[in-house]
């Protein structure tokens, strides 16, 4: 049952690889300096590793927002929050899973009668506005960067090209594993209360019952991006192809350095350990970061027709999001709680630590059928990559016996 | 990584060799022209076979350029017009080659008092495309500077213009006792000089649309 409840995170796992991925790799692919294929691997890759090894912290954060306490609670705020991205994304109005998931908590608060922590939610709203300010400028002072050692230098442009070519798999891969860091708390922080699960220990690792979760979760992002990104990469890389290769870098650069600010715990500990303020570990927006530095670098270029258009209506989403999303969770955990009579979780008790996944007893069933999970889905993956490579193989000998056939002609 | 660079290289060093083959050819038309004026015809003859050969080289390596910056997804925002640049570059040296054999196989006959006219003319139009080499050079290392590079272009082209239209003058009004059949032969002889220069025009414009964007 707990694996079907599972189920709504996976699918917004899936639509937040579908989509997000874009942010990473779209413009290379969409640009043709990278091959979709290649760019799918690595953000497959990192994605999961950022996930497993850095998701815990905005994951935190999100319990502290409010901790569902019952998996049928944290299914169907899940499902809200996936729903109402879907909607708004089909009638095109800019949104953010971020937003959607922190609406259907304070909507699963208001409907079990928990307080929303203040301090907790202006920490994560602050980080909305700071996310893309922050991608601003970043963006700038990097693109001030590259573009002063390129002139400088006085580097050929292929070359130059080449070395933006090599940066941008670099780039998407440290983008990859900020997104999974910073963004899988969206994806499966709701479930990490509710789920316990026994450790899994794979040779020398051991996973913790979160970090199962985030490892599943990272791979319904991963089948995003291998089954659905393509065609939103070549879309994405379509509209902002006006960008500059170097550009087009720096943008990712920024968005992946502000993703793994909030999602580095480590960065936010050494922080406070010179007398700073510690850094809120909150999942941020990625789409909006892009926009933020993408303004940035173009103000910096001087361009003077900002869309300011697309600013307010990214700013009415921080509003409207959650607020829908909040509706939509409330309504849906009223008639699963009243039609079909699931438990989808009750009022803690003021200071109260019932939700921590160590409190609660690891269910063994569970923990099996998630070990052949995850066996399954390595088979899968294992015979997947050895047929696209015997595949591309085939390919790269026929293209090289035509080749060498044209060139032996034209001489 | 290495498989980019090596192919980078392989590009960069290509794209430096085709150059230097459109420069060479420039330098000969200009020598053969010279040569035909002055009526030493064997040195127009070796003249023509070096372009003919530079041209073949030229052509050669327009073919690998395009065929590796599209397999190997080379500069993909700006292929499109690097491709272009090469194909009019190209056309100049097709321009010179086609020119020099009409002129061995139609002879025409140049009056003396316009032979030092003829031979400005070429300097000119070869001088116009000879300009452009270095300015299109500039752009894969510094396309700040292509821009002023391209000024002499259009000086010279517009020097070539006005010798062009010099010459026309001078055949069509002073020389009487000349026949309109062999008049005509040398406007067209004039025009195929002046072609040269006009083609280098036309890469210049383009080449100078792909420096603003390839700056901003």
């Amino acid at each position: 049952m707990i694996l079907f409840f599972l189920t709504s995170g996976l699918f917004l796992g899936w639509s937040l690889g579908a989509n997000d991925a874009s942010n990473i790799f779209g413009s290379a692919v969409g640009s043709r300096m990278i091959t979709f294929r290649k760019a799918a691997i690595i953000a497959s890759v990192f994605v999961i590793v950022g996930a497993v090894l850095q998701g815990a912290g905005g994951a935190q954060t999100l319990g502290k927002l409010g901790a569902v306490n019952a998996i049928g609670g944290s299914f169907t705020l899940s499902l809200a929050a996936a729903v109402t991205v879907y909607l708004m994304t089909k009638f095109s109005l800019p949104v953010s899973t971020t937003q959607a998931i922190v609406g259907a908590i304070i909507g699963w608060n208001l409907f079990t009668g928990n307080r929303t922590d203040a301090g907790t939610l202006s920490k994560i709203v602050a980080t909305w506005i700071s996310g893309p300010l922050l991608g601003a400028v970043f963006g700038v002072l990097l693109f001030m960067s590259v573009t002063v050692i390129k002139k400088v230098s006085g580097i050929h442009i292929i070359k130059f090209e080449s070395y933006i070519k090599t940066g941008l798999l670099f780039v998407g891969a440290l983008g990859a594993y900020s997104l999974g860091a910073n963004n899988i708390a969206n994806v499966m922080g709701v479930f990490v209360p509710a789920v316990a699960l026994e450790p899994l220990n794979i040779g020398p690792f051991s996973l913790s019952s979160a970090q199962q979760l985030f490892l599943l979760g990272g791979i319904a992002i991963a089948a995003g991006i291998i089954t659905y990104s393509k065609r939103v990469m070549q879309t994405v890389g379509a509209n902002i192809v006006e960008l500059s290769s170097e550009a087009a870098m720096v943008v990712v650069l920024a968005q992946s350095m502000v993703l793994f600010i909030f999602s580095s715990s480590w960065l936010s500990d050494l922080l406070v350990s010179i007398g700073l303020p510690a850094i809120p570990m909150v999942p941020v927006s990625s789409s909006q970061v892009i926009v933020g530095s993408v303004i940035g670098i173009g103000l910096y270029k001087g361009v003077r027709n900002i869309n300011f258009k697309l600013l307010g209506e990214i700013a009415a989403g921080w509003i409207a999001t959650p607020l829908i999303s909040g509706l939509f969770t409330y309504f849906s955990l009223f008639f699963m709680k009243n039609l079909f009579m699931i438990d989808v979780g009750h009022r803690i008790s003021e200071g109260s630590t019932e939700i921590s996944p160590a409190s609660m007893a690891p269910d063994p069933a569970t923990s099996e059928m998630m070990r052949y999970i995850f066996l399954i889905i390595i088979t899968i993956s294992l015979i997947a990559g050895i047929y696209v490579l015997l595949l591309q193989s085939k390919r790269n000998r026929e293209l090289k016996a035509s080749e060498e056939k044209f060139w032996k002609n034209m001489k | 990584m290495a498989v980019f660079a090596r192919t980078t290289k392989k590009v960069i060093l290509r794209i430096d060799e085709f150059f230097d083959d459109i420069e060479l050819g420039i330098l000969v038309f200009r020598e053969g022209i010279k040569s035909y004026i002055h009526k030493d015809y064997e040195a127009y003859e070796r003249h023509l076979h070096k372009v003919e050969s530079l041209e073949g080289n030229a052509d050669k390596l327009q073919r690998i350029i395009e065929n590796d910056m599209i397999t190997h997804s080379i500069l993909p925002q700006h292929r499109a017009e690097v491709v272009m640049l090469i194909d009019k570059l190209d056309e100049i040296i097709d321009t010179i080659k086609k020119s020099m054999n009409e002129i061995i196989t139609e002879m025409p006959v140049i009056p003396p008092e316009l032979d030092k006219d003829f031979i400005t003319l070429a300097e000119s139009s070869a001088n116009a495309a000879e300009e452009l080499i270095p300015a299109a050079r500039a752009y894969f290392k510094a396309p700040y500077t292509v821009r002023e590079k391209l000024l002499k272009v259009y000086y010279f082209e517009s020097e070539t213009d006005k010798l062009s239209l010099r010459i026309k003058k001078r055949v069509f009004q002073e020389l009487k006792d000349t026949d309109l059949a062999q008049k005509s032969h040398l406007r067209y002889i004039v025009h195929h000089i002046e072609n040269i220069s006009d083609l280098a025009q036309k890469a210049a414009d383009m080449l100078s649309v792909m420096a603003i964007k390839i700056v901003l």
